[in-house]
């Protein structure tokens, strides 16, 4: 234990302030990139809300009966297959037009 | 959610600074294209939906199809008005 903290305290404490921003780095860009993920998420749950309640249920009643409930989850799963198919195309539309520049 | 202290944010480097700043900029971008994706699928869902009723979970072929010539006919207009207002102001 001696051996190893008497010759290396010096140029540990610089390395150790780098490792330090290095972590504080990652902590940010994860904290960033975590509440992105909320954001887009919590977009999508509203659009899906809002296209699938306008489309299944037309006269709201007390409770959701049973065909209302299995047309949410139809519209729901169709709409993320939608949400997959309109993000590939627009992916592949943006490389072909900045293939073109 | 962990919060970063600002002493701490003060001792980063400046070769982190520049990370993420750098991850920042890439992130924000990625963020406007997925929020184009939420507003074009909500449009388009709404288009090749429209007057029937939600049968099925699927895609099938027609619908694929609608969606993305919905997509693609959407840009092409844009990319239309662009050139007509461009034209227009020479």
């Amino acid at each position: 234990m001696a051996l190893f903290g008497s010759t290396s305290i010096g140029s540990t404490s610089s390395a150790n302030s780098a490792s330090k921003s290095q972590q504080l780095k990652q902590e940010i860009q994860d904290q960033i990139a975590q509440e992105l993920a909320v954001a887009n998420a919590t977009e999508l749950v509203s659009k899906i809300t809002e296209n699938c309640f306008e489309k299944c249920i037309v006269n709201p009643s007390v409770a959701l009966n049973a065909q209302e409930d299995y047309c949410v989850n139809q519209c729901l799963e169709k709409y993320m297959r939608s949400w997959n198919v309109i993000s590939k195309a627009y992916i592949t539309r943006i490389q072909q037009s900045s293939a073109e520049k | 959610m962990a919060t970063i202290s600002q002493t701490a944010l003060q001792n980063l480097d400046e070769s982190s600074r520049k990370d993420i700043m750098q991850f920042i900029e890439s992130e924000q971008s990625k963020s406007k294209v997925q929020l184009s994706i939420h507003n074009f699928t909500d449009m388009c869902f709404k288009k090749c939906n429209a007057n029937r009723p939600i049968t099925s979970g699927g895609l099938d072929s027609n619908e694929e199809q609608c969606l993305t010539n919905c997509l693609n006919r959407f840009l092409d207009t844009n990319i239309k008005v662009v050139q007509a207002l461009q034209g227009s102001s020479k």
